[in-house]
């Protein structure tokens, strides 16, 4: 008996231990990153791992070189747009896909399926040629549009519907509940990790967009973060400490919103579905 | 029992009117990538079978000539080899971890989950620019890990990691689980979520072992959820660009190029060389579509 | 459903709607360029001055990246729609001939619309294309042996024992240095051909013929190059580093002696304060027995090309700047921008003695060089050919066969040509 609780007290440790190594490793270069926003370029190539006294200078200069207020408001329009419409896009989608799935239907997935797997190098040319035709160029919409409807969220959405009750939806039908509000008042709740997980994805993938925004955008009031980024890296001379305070700024908010979302990812669903 | 005429009618245009409701939920997203994405795909498709000078493009002669033209590439055969290694290697590794972190950060006796959640998710947060910075900081000739294998005596001189053909791989697997693995997570946690926690109650008063837990009970239950993961960290491998770019440059001597570095460096480096780079793209396509046929075929048994 | 489908439509046309447009003026002028505190800083300074004597005329400078120029140009061009490019863009020396090649209605042929006298001959070639003139040059990539004279100092050397010397020399005294020191004279990016490009340079020498074909195989010089280029590697007077980042390392810890490199890397030196006045310049190294070997080279620097169909007359007006002492004499201080306009070298900002390097008057002495460089063939295929000699040089390096590794990059290189 006493045997037993050593032992399981053993797999605790061992499962602390594990986890804490596993997190520190995670965490060091986005540690190293922030320390690195207060040191010199000679310091971060030396390998200086603790915080420095130059926050501010980095700051400063980062402040006159980069229109930074002008970016993160940009990043943060794009990526909101694009997450509120991608999210009711896809999901409606997605639950379509399973719900009422048939032969038909399940062709068409196969086929948006396909969408995913063309290196985006590869469309660019024929995909700017379409949107200066349709005059969208240096316009939000422009970067929007294709990030609306992406296979990968339609394929999250259709499968994690598998795990929604049929007999729930048959037993609101007998009701005379109409299919939308089926779908708006019964599974989009029930999905809350489901749409938890998609927004941090598309969040992510959308305030890192780098290559299209380049292409759509070309003022200089248009400049997105990872833009910003990517210009104080364009230079003949490097100021490492500077590229790091940029970086720490254009990562915060994927930080702070998965830190916030995350917790949807643990509510229990048992009792929303009632 | 009653209404016998009027049922099998109605019902018909119920099953209708839910199939029409279904395709309008389909709608919008559909029209979107056919619009978006097949249209230039088709574009792309016609630049593949043609050659000459970006703004003078012409059908080559054979009309598969691009394609043909592959074969003899030293260094696209090399970049296919490549990125095939990663593949084989990588992804079977992460999506492991992922399941083994997901299922350990799932447990509900489990204190600061909050907390180790965000730090296994933060890699795939972290850019680019200090992410590659750190890797090869880190695994450069006089850096942290020579200076630590060698302190540990694993290792008797330094490595020059990311210049010789096999530990430049090695370097560039770790550098992709180490980012992708809480990404993939993510998704398994999600799921895990509309798994009822009383069948892992009933399964633990059944003397079920954790590890019968997750093969007997997760695991099955998660199937739809990993296919999605195995089909996307596929295609993310076959078209990966960012690592090979930025740590490695594709070296040394193209042993670490990935398939769309090569696209990328074709069409934007190199003189440009449009209908060759679609070409290759469109190999890249076949092949991602063929494993995804396949691990749909293994996963998704309705 | 209908509901939702016209909150999408609706939230669609809003957005699109809200997107402001931009109207085009008479008399404006836009321009993309990269770096602030380079390129873009030098901009400003030409917009301020040309605005003095032009009020009415606007200027937008635009912050876009090389890279992303690049592939701005190619997208535009080969969508055959040039209206989204600017009036003028800064064009990378080494990537001109590729674009002047596979897009020459792109830029404006300005043969007889620009006085070149004055500008550096290998500056200019690099703009060249079949006799014709299609970039302003600006800034020069001059190659400097720069140093750290107390590190000299400690093996019996001074800065005057690095002038006008050979590579066999610098080995002997890359070997006491090394001996005395223990630090690697220079240091470079592996797999990076760019010190092999510079000694290339150096005798007039490139990867190509005169008549455009590829030329590895049988190329003596670049074999000659290669042999002391692994000499210096394998002897550790030349230390190989993984990545940009950690060549900028060795010389900021001061783990080097010196570099060989692009007068743009005396910014990065002039901004590791605790090492003023350790450092000077002089030329680098020439190859023995090779014919027209000299100790001048180039590497980096980039040129303005004005784009066709745009307001290309305000345009030349504009860039007549470039032709100004006082514009050269005007944009020093700040950027560190130095011009291969020969006239500026008499400019007060360039003659100024630097205290820095000892109190050489590096940006005169930078002019005075950017004179003496031989031109060399860049071409269309130049970056095929790069990395295939990169990829001959790493293979080598790790004890292939040299010959036969050329020749397998000649092959690379025509497959890439042979459509």
């Amino acid at each position: 008996m006493r045997e037993g609780a050593f032992k399981k007290y053993f797999k605790r440790t061992m499962t602390y231990l594990f986890l804490i190594v596993v997190s520190f490793l995670s965490v060091f270069p986005i540690y190293w990153c922030f320390v690195s926003a207060s040191n010199t370029t000679a310091e971060i190539l030396g390998g200086k791992l603790l915080p420095g006294s130059h926050l501010q200078e980095n700051l400063t200069n980062l402040f006159a070189q980069a229109d930074v207020l002008t970016a993160f408001k940009n990043s943060t329009v794009n990526t909101l747009v694009v997450l509120v419409l991608s999210l009711t896009v896809c999901s409606i989608a997605g639950y379509g896909f399973e719900v009422y799935h048939d032969k038909a239907k399940d062709r068409v997935m196969g086929l948006l399926m396909l969408s995913m797997m063309v290196p985006f190098v590869a469309i660019l040319v024929p995909m700017f040629q379409l949107f200066s035709n349709l005059g969208l160029m240096n316009k939000t919409m422009g970067f929007v549009l294709p990030s609306i409807s992406t296979p990968f969220l339609i394929m999250l959405f259709r499968n994690n519907a598998r795990t929604f009750p049929k007999e729930i939806i048959e037993a609101a039908r007998m009701d005379g509940v109409g299919e939308l509000k089926i779908f708006l008042t019964m599974f989009v709740p029930t999905m809350r990790p489901t749409y938890a997980a998609a927004a941090t994805i598309t969040f992510m993938n959308t305030w890192n967009a780098y290559l299209w925004p380049r292409v759509i955008f070309k003022q200089n009031s248009a400049i997105t973060m990872p833009m910003l980024v990517s210009n104080l890296m364009g230079g003949y001379v490097i100021d490492y400490g500077v590229v790091m305070a940029g970086v720490t700024i254009c990562t915060l908010p994927t930080v702070i919103i998965f830190f916030i979302l995350q917790k949807s990812f643990t509510e229990a669903i048992a009792g929303s579905v009632k | 029992m009653t209404n016998t005429a009027g049922q099998p009618r109605k019902r018909l245009t119920m099953h209708q009117r839910q199939n029409l409701v279904g395709w309008l939920f389909l709608l919008p997203a559909t029209i979107l990538i056919i619009w978006l994405s097949f249209y230039p795909m088709f574009r792309a498709l016609l630049i593949s079978l043609m050659k000459g000078k970006p703004t003078a493009l012409t059908f080559s002669d054979p009309l598969f000539r691009n394609y043909q033209r592959m074969m003899q590439d030293k260094v696209f055969i090399q970049s296919l080899i490549n990125t095939f290694t990663y593949l084989i290697i990588q992804v079977p590794i992460m999506l492991v971890l992922a399941m083994i972190f997901a299922s350990l950060l799932n447990r509900h006796d489990l204190k600061f989950k909050g907390l180790f959640r965000t730090c296994i998710f933060l890699p795939c947060a972290t850019a680019l620019v200090s992410y590659s910075i750190i890797f090869r900081t880190l695994f450069a000739y006089d850096g942290m890990i020579n200076a630590m294998l060698m302190n540990m005596h694993i290792l008797k001189e330094p490595v020059n990691w990311l210049n010789s053909p096999n530990t430049a791989k090695a370097v560039i697997i770790i550098a992709l689980i180490w980012r992708w693995t809480g990404y993939n997570m993510v998704f398994y946690l999600a799921a895990m979520q509309s798994i009822d926690y009383s069948v892992y109650e009933s399964a633990r008063i059944d003397g079920a072992s954790a590890t019968t837990q997750l093969f007997r009970i997760t695991i099955p239950l998660l199937k739809p959820i990993i296919l999605v993961t195995a089909i996307m960290s596929t295609n993310g491998t076959l078209q990966l660009y960012d690592e090979s770019v930025n740590l490695t440059q594709g070296g040394p001597a193209n042993a670490t190029i990935t398939m769309s570095h090569y696209i990328y460096n074709t069409t934007f480096i190199s003189n440009p060389n449009f209908g060759y780079a679609a070409a290759m793209s469109f190999v890249v396509l076949i092949l991602v579509a063929i494993l995804s046929v396949i691990q749909m075929k293994v996963g998704d048994k309705r | 459903m209908k509901k939702l489908l016209a909150l999408v439509m609706a939230l669609t046309m809003i957005m699109t709607m809200a997107a402001a447009l931009a109207t085009t003026d008479d008399g404006k002028l836009t321009i993309w360029t990269w770096d602030p505190t380079f390129n873009i800083a030098a901009m400003n300074i030409a917009k301020e001055m040309y605005q003095k004597d032009h009020p009415d005329v606007e200027i937008e400078i635009q912050e876009v990246l090389s890279e992303d120029i690049e592939t701005n140009v190619t997208i535009a061009a080969s969508s055959g729609d040039l209206s989204t490019l600017p009036d003028i863009l800064l064009v990378q020396d080494n990537s001109f001939q590729k674009f002047a090649t596979n897009y020459p209605e792109v830029y404006m042929d300005i043969t007889d619309a620009y006085n070149f006298d004055g500008f550096g001959e290998a500056k200019v070639a690099y703009s060249v294309l079949d006799g014709r003139h299609y970039g302003i040059p600006f800034d020069a990539g001059t190659v400097v042996g720069a140093y750290r004279t107390d590190y000299l100092e400690k093996a019996g050397y001074t800065i005057a024992d690095l002038k006008d010397i050979t590579w066999d020399k610098l080995i002997e005294i890359g070997k006491v240095v090394k001996e005395k020191t223990g630090l690697p004279m220079f240091s470079g990016q592996a797999g990076s051909v760019d010190s092999i490009m510079i000694m290339m340079q150096s005798c007039g020498e490139s990867l190509f013929n005169e008549d455009g074909s590829v030329n590895l195989k049988n190329n003596e010089t670049l074999k000659k190059i290669i042999d002391v280029y692994s000499t210096m590697v394998k002897e550790g007077i030349y230390l190989e580093v993984n990545s940009w980042d950690e060549y900028i390392g060795t010389l900021s810890n001061g783990s080097v002696v010196g570099t060989f490199q692009g007068c743009w890397i005396l910014s990065t030196i002039m901004s590791l304060a605790d090492q003023k006045g350790k450092w000077d310049i002089t030329n680098m190294p020439a190859m023995s027995n090779v014919e027209g070997a000299t100790n001048y080279s180039n590497n980096g620097g980039s040129s303005w090309a004005i784009i066709n169909g745009k307001d290309t007359d305000l345009a030349l007006d504009f860039m007549q700047l470039y032709r100004n002492v006082d514009f050269y004499n005007a944009i020093l201080p700040t950027t560190s921008a130095i011009a291969t306009f020969a006239p500026a070298k008499e400019a007060p900002a360039y003659t100024a003695p630097n205290e820095f390097f000892n109190g050489t008057p590096i940006f005169a002495t930078i002019v005075e060089y950017t004179g003496h460089v031989p031109s060399n063939i860049t071409g269309a295929y130049y970056y095929d050919a790069r990395n295939a000699v990169s990829t001959a040089i790493t293979n080598a390096l790790n004890g292939a066969d040299i010959d036969a590794e050329l020749a397998n990059a000649e092959d690379t290189v025509n497959f890439a040509m042979g459509f």
